[in-house]
C-alpha cells in the first residue's frame, strides 16, 4: 500500500468521482461597494483513493471554496451559482436533513483556527458529543464516554480531565486535535482539511497525516487538503490544484507540479524556496572556526517556580553552546522544547537559574543594570509575530529612531541618512519610512522588526521564530535578507525556529533540544543528513522537506515517535533518559540512567549512551 | 471560588458605599442652601431658627454631624447608620428606613416587570433581526428603536394616557384607568409582606387587587418597555450578527448539527451581553424612572429622593442615596455570577 505510486491506486479503484465541483461561484456583498467574488467558476473532480493539495496564496478563496463543497458559507456571503455533486448528489439541491446529515458524518471537516472554531462557553466534550449525536443514536452519557475515547484516540495526554475543559484551556495544538477527533470518529468518505496541522509540531503533524494518508488508500476515501505548505504536498498528495483569484490555475500530479510548475504563483513559490535554498549555500563556509567565540553559553539552566507548589518547570537544563562571529546557530525543537526560554536567557530578558553567559569575554550576569542598558545594543532580537513585536501607533521612521537614540549619538540629518540606509538594507521602500504597522504587509512588518534590530549595529541577534507567523512566500523572502544581511554586517545569529526547513537553508550548526536538554550539537550536514540521537532522527523524518524524491508515504518505514512531549515539570521528568518510554531504540537501562552529552569522533556531541557506546550504528537520514 | 468571589466583592461593595455616603453627606452640606429657612420658613424668629437648627443638628461641627450620622461618637444621642437606622425625616420626622421600605418597592416592581417583559421581547426580536438582516424582523425594530428612542418616556407617557385612557374612554372601549396611583382609591390595599403589590395580592388572597393592580400597572410598564427596549433589542441584534459569522457556529454547522443545536449555540453565546445591559438599565432605572412615577402618580422611590432634595431633607437625601447605592451593587453583583456561569473563561 505505501509504496504503490499514485496513478495506480487511483486508476485502479474509481468508477466514478467522490466530490464534483463545477463552476462554483460565491459572492460576498460589500456595503459601498462592489460585490466581491471569493469563488468564481471553480471546477474540481476528486475521485476515490485521491489525496488532493489545494494550495494558493492567502485570500486566494481557497477555504471559503472548501466550505462550499458543503453547500455553507460564511454569512454574509452567498453561494451565486454553481454545482457540487457528492457521490451523484446534488448538495445544493437537497433537503435540509439530509445535507445536514451527510455533513459530519458523509463528510468530515476540519477547519482553520481551531480554537475559534469551538464554542467558548461549552466543555469540549460537550461538543464532541453533540456531533456525535447528531449522527448517532446514544444516550448523552454514552456520547460523552465516546468524546473521552476520542480524546484519547488523538493522543491527548489526560483526557478524562480534557473533556471537561474549554477551548480557552487547551493550546491550539490540542485544540487541533479536538477537531481532527471530531471529524475522523465518523470515518467520512471525504475529508476536507482546511490547514489541519497549523498549530501542531512535527512528529504530531506526521502521525496524523499519516493516519489520514492510511485511512485515504485503505478505505478509499478522499482527502481534499487546503494548505500552504510545500512540505505537506510533496510528502502526501498525489495531486496538487492551485487557486488564484478564485478560480483554479493549475490541476497537475505531485511530480509534474515540482518539476514543471505552469501558473506564475506556482513558479514564484517554487523559486522562492530554491533561490533562498542557494543564498544559504552562498554564505555557508565562510566561518572562521578559530575565532574566539562572540557568545558562550556555559552550564546554563533555567528553572521557572509554579505558584503555590514544590515543583519546577525545567524549561532549560546545563545548556552549553557557542557562536562564533558571522555564525548562524539553529535552535530547534518541539514546543516545550525550552528553545524561546534559551533565547531569552542569552539576552538577559530572563535571568538563568544558573550557569554563564559570556558575551566578548564579559559575563553578562555581572554587568550593572544601567551600563547593561547601553550593552543591549550589541545584542538583540526579532520576535515572531512582526504585527505584535511593532508599536501600532509608531510609522517605521519612529520605530527606527528609537534604538538609534538609546545606542548611537546620531542626530538631525545624520540620523534621518541612517535610517534610509536601513530601509534600504532590509529592502523597504522609501514611501514605507512614515507607514504604521497596520498599513504594512506582515512580510514589510518583519522587515521594519529586522531594521530594527540592527539600527544598533548589533554583533548577535536572536531569531525568535522570526518566519512561524508568514506564508511561505514570504518566508523565503525573509530568509533571504537575513543570510544577506549576515554576509554584509557580519552578525551571529541564534536561530530559533520548529520549522526545519528554514534551519537547513541558513544555519551552519544546529543545536537539537527536547525538554530542554541539548540531545545532539553537530554541523548542518551532520545533523541533517546524519543524524545519530534518536530523538533527532524522528524528528527529521516527521519533518516535511518540499521535494518529491523521497516521500514520507514512499518510505517502507515511517520513523516517528510515540506519544507526546511530557510536560517539562519536575514530577513529570523522567528518572533516566528523557525520551525513555518515547524512544524506538530504547533498553531497559535506558530507563533509570541519567544521559551526558558525549562528543563524537566527527565532532559533534549526542547525548545518548548507546550511540556514545557504537550500539546504534550510523545510517543515513530517513528523510 | 464562587464564595471567595461574592466575599471579595461584598468587602469592595462596602467601602464603595462608605466612599459614597460620604460624598453624598458632605456635598450636600457643601450647597449654597438653608435647610432650617426652608424648614421654619422666612420670617421665622432668630430664636425659632435657632432652636430649629440645634434640633436638626446642624449647629455642631461638620464632622460631628458625620459622627451623628454615621452613629459613633454621637453627641445627640440618638442612633446611626451603625445602629442601623437612618435617621429621620426632617419634613415629615418618621423613619427614613420605613419610608423608603415603602416607597423603594414601588419602584422595584415597576422597573423590574418592565425589564424582564423587555428583554423577553427583545431577545427573540433580537435574535430574528440579527438572522435575517434587512428582513421585517430588522426593519420593524430598526423603525421602532428610531422612533421610540427619539422622544423622551414623560412625552411617551402623556401620549399613552392621551390615547389609551382619554380617547378610548371617549370611544368607549374598554379603556386604561386613570392615571391616579397604583389602585382604585375604592380599594384597600393588602398588608405589605414583600411591597411587591400584586405578588402581595396573590400572597394575601386577594384577586380583585391583583386584577386591578395589574390594570394599573399595565400603562407604566408599558412606557417603559416601549423605550427602553430599543437598546436591547440593537444589542442582541449586533451579537446575533457577530456570532453567526463567527468560526465555531460555521464549524457547528459544517459537522452537521442540527438548526435547532446550532441555534441554542449561537443564543448561548448572546445573551451574557445582554444580560448585562439589562443590569445596567436597571441600576440607571432606580431613580431614574422618575418621569414614569410622577406622569401615573405612582409615587416610587425616585419621586421621594425628588421630594427630598427639593425639601433639602438631608436624612432623606443620604438615606435613598445609600439604599438606590446598595440595590444597584446587589444587582451588578448579581449580574456578574450570572455571566460567569454563563462564561467559563470569566474568571471569578
Amino acid at each position: 500500500m505505501v509504496a504503490e505510486t499514485n496513478e495506480s491506486t487511483v486508476a485502479g479503484s474509481s468508477t466514478g468521482n467522490i466530490l464534483e465541483a463545477r463552476d462554483l461561484s460565491v459572492r460576498f456583498p460589500i456595503v459601498d461597494g462592489p460585490d466581491v467574488y471569493a469563488v468564481r467558476n471553480f471546477n474540481l473532480a476528486v475521485k476515490p483513493g485521491e489525496f488532493v493539495g489545494l494550495m494558493g496564496e492567502p485570500g486566494c478563496g481557497k477555504s471559503t471554496a472548501a466550505m462550499a463543497f458543503l453547500g455553507l458559507v460564511r454569512p454574509p456571503g452567498v453561494i451565486e451559482s454553481g454545482k457540487v455533486d457528492f457521490l451523484g448528489n446534488d448538495i445544493f439541491k437537497m433537503e435540509e436533513e439530509a445535507a445536514r446529515q451527510m455533513r459530519g458524518r458523509d463528510i468530515g471537516m476540519i477547519v482553520q483556527n481551531p480554537r475559534y472554531s469551538l464554542h467558548p462557553m461549552m466543555r469540549v466534550g460537550d461538543q464532541i458529543a453533540n456531533v456525535y449525536r447528531a449522527h448517532n443514536d446514544v444516550s448523552k452519557k454514552d456520547a460523552w464516554n465516546h468524546a473521552i475515547d476520542m480524546l484519547r484516540m488523538v493522543g491527548i495526554n489526560d483526557p478524562d480531565r480534557r473533556v471537561k475543559a474549554y477551548a480557552h484551556e487547551l493550546s491550539s495544538g490540542m485544540a487541533q486535535r479536538v477537531l481532527i477527533a471530531i471529524a475522523l470518529s465518523s470515518t467520512p468518505k471525504l475529508l476536507i482539511a482546511d490547514e489541519p496541522t497549523s498549530g501542531l509540531d512535527v512528529t504530531i503533524q506526521a502521525q496524523f497525516l499519516d493516519q489520514m494518508w492510511d485511512s485515504c488508500r485503505q478505505t478509499n476515501s478522499a482527502v481534499v487538503l487546503v494548505t500552504q505548505d510545500l512540505g505537506i504536498v510533496a510528502n502526501y498528495c498525489d495531486r496538487v490544484v492551485i487557486m488564484h483569484e478564485g478560480t483554479i490555475v493549475e490541476d497537475a500530479d505531485v511530480y509534474t507540479f515540482f518539476k514543471s510548475p505552469q501558473h506564475e504563483y506556482s513558479r514564484r513559490i517554487l523559486n522562492l524556496q530554491r533561490e533562498a535554498q542557494e543564498a544559504g549555500e552562498s554564505v555557508l563556509g565562510k566561518i572562521d572556526r578559530n575565532a574566539a567565540p562572540i557568545v558562550e553559553v556555559k552550564d546554563m539552566s533555567k528553572l521557572f517556580p509554579i505558584r503555590a507548589s514544590e515543583s519546577k518547570v525545567h524549561a532549560a537544563e546545563h545548556v552549553d553552546f557557542e557562536l562564533r562571529p558571522g555564525e548562524c546557530l539553529g535552535l530547534v525543537g518541539e514546543s516545550g522544547s525550552g528553545k524561546t526560554t534559551i533565547g531569552r536567557c542569552v539576552l538577559r530578558l530572563v535571568e538563568p537559574t544558573q550557569g554563564e553567559i559570556i558575551f566578548r569575554d564579559r559575563n553578562i550576569a555581572d554587568i550593572r543594570r544601567n551600563e547593561f542598558r547601553k550593552f543591549r545594543g550589541n545584542l538583540q532580537i526579532v520576535f515572531q509575530d512582526p504585527l505584535d513585536s511593532l508599536n501600532p501607533r509608531w510609522t517605521v521612521h519612529q520605530v527606527l529612531s528609537e534604538p538609534l537614540k538609546l545606542h548611537t549619538e546620531l542626530s538631525g540629518q545624520a540620523k534621518e541618512d541612517r535610517i534610509s540606509e536601513l530601509l534600504d538594507l532590509v529592502g523597504l521602500e522609501p514611501s514605507m519610512r512614515f507607514a504604521l504597522p497596520r498599513e504594512m504587509s506582515a512580510g514589510r512588518q518583519q522587515r521594519a522588526s529586522i531594521a530594527r534590530a540592527i539600527a544598533s549595529n548589533p554583533d548577535f541577534i536572536v531569531l525568535d521564530e522570526p518566519t512561524s507567523a508568514l506564508t511561505p512566500e514570504t518566508t523565503a523572502e525573509i530568509i533571504r535578507l537575513l543570510m544577506d544581511l549576515s554576509a554584509k554586517l557580519g552578525i551571529a545569529y541564534l536561530f530559533i525556529s520548529h520549522d526545519l526547513t528554514t534551519v537547513k537553508y541558513i544555519c551552519h550548526r544546529v543545536v537539537v533540544l527536547y525538554l530542554g536538554q541539548i540531545v545532539e550539537v553537530g554541523t548542518k550536514d551532520q545533523v541533517f543528513n546524519h543524524p545519530r540521537h534518536p530523538y533527532s532522527r524522528a524528528l527529521l523524518a516527521s519533518h516535511l522537506f518540499p521535494d518529491t524524491t523521497n516521500r514520507r508515504v514512499d518510505r517502507a518505514v515511517r520513523e516517528t515517535l510515540e506519544g507526546e512531549i511530557p510536560s517539562p515539570i519536575t514530577e513529570n521528568l523522567p528518572k533516566g533518559c528523557y525520551l525513555y518510554g518515547r524512544c524506538p531504540s530504547q533498553v531497559d537501562k535506558c530507563r533509570d540512567m541519567p544521559q551526558e552529552l558525549a562528543v563524537l569522533d566527527d565532532g559533534r556531541s549526542v547525548r545518548c549512551w548507546r550511540v556514545a557506546e557504537g550500539d546504534l550504528p550510523e545510517e543515513p537520514a530517513a528523510h | 471560588m464562587v464564595w471567595r468571589f461574592i466575599a471579595k466583592r461584598v468587602v469592595i461593595a462596602l467601602l464603595q458605599l462608605i466612599g459614597i455616603s460620604l460624598v453624598v453627606f458632605f456635598l450636600i452640606r457643601g450647597l449654597d442652601a438653608d435647610p432650617v429657612a426652608r424648614i421654619v420658613g422666612l420670617n421665622a424668629t432668630a430664636e425659632a431658627v435657632k432652636q430649629a437648627t440645634e434640633s436638626l443638628g446642624l449647629h455642631e461641627a461638620k464632622l460631628q454631624q458625620l459622627a451623628n450620622y454615621l452613629g459613633i461618637f454621637s453627641s445627640s444621642g440618638k442612633d446611626g447608620i451603625m445602629q442601623g437606622t437612618l435617621g429621620e425625616s426632617w419634613v415629615t420626622g418618621s423613619s427614613i428606613l420605613e419610608e423608603v421600605a415603602r416607597f423603594l418597592p414601588i419602584t422595584l416592581e415597576l422597573i423590574t416587570y418592565s425589564l424582564i417583559i423587555a428583554f423577553l421581547m427583545a431577545m427573540p426580536l433580537g435574535m430574528s433581526s440579527g438572522t435575517r438582516p434587512g428582513g421585517f424582523a430588522d426593519r420593524f425594530t430598526f423603525v421602532w428603536g428610531l422612533f421610540a428612542g427619539s422622544q423622551p418616556e414623560f412625552w411617551w407617557g402623556l401620549m399613552f394616557v392621551f390615547v389609551f385612557f382619554f380617547l378610548f374612554q371617549q370611544a368607549g372601549w374598554p379603556s386604561a384607568p386613570a392615571p391616579l396611583g397604583r389602585l382604585n382609591p375604592f380599594l384597600t390595599a393588602p398588608e405589605s409582606i414583600t411591597g411587591f403589590i400584586l405578588i402581595d395580592a396573590v400572597l394575601r388572597g386577594r384577586f380583585d387587587v391583583w386584577l386591578d393592580a395589574a390594570h394599573h400597572l399595565m400603562l407604566p410598564v408599558f412606557t417603559l418597555v416601549f423605550v427602553i427596549s430599543g437598546p436591547i433589542v440593537k444589542m442582541v441584534r449586533q451579537n446575533m450578527l457577530r456570532v453567526l459569522r463567527s468560526d465555531y457556529i460555521l464549524y457547528a454547522r459544517s459537522a452537521g448539527l442540527s438548526r435547532n443545536k446550532v441555534a441554542r449555540y449561537a443564543l448561548r453565546a448572546a445573551l451574557a451581553p445582554a444580560m448585562t445591559l439589562t443590569a445596567i438599565i436597571y441600576g440607571f432605572l432606580l431613580g431614574g424612572a422618575v418621569p414614569v412615577e410622577l406622569i401615573y402618580s405612582l409615587g416610587g422611590i425616585g419621586e421621594y429622593s425628588i421630594r427630598s432634595i427639593l425639601n433639602l431633607d438631608f436624612p432623606a437625601i443620604q438615606g435613598t442615596v445609600l439604599i438606590i447605592a446598595m440595590v444597584s451593587l446587589v444587582i451588578y453583583l448579581v449580574i456578574d455570577i450570572l455571566h460567569a456561569f454563563l462564561d467559563p473563561r470569566i474568571a471569578f
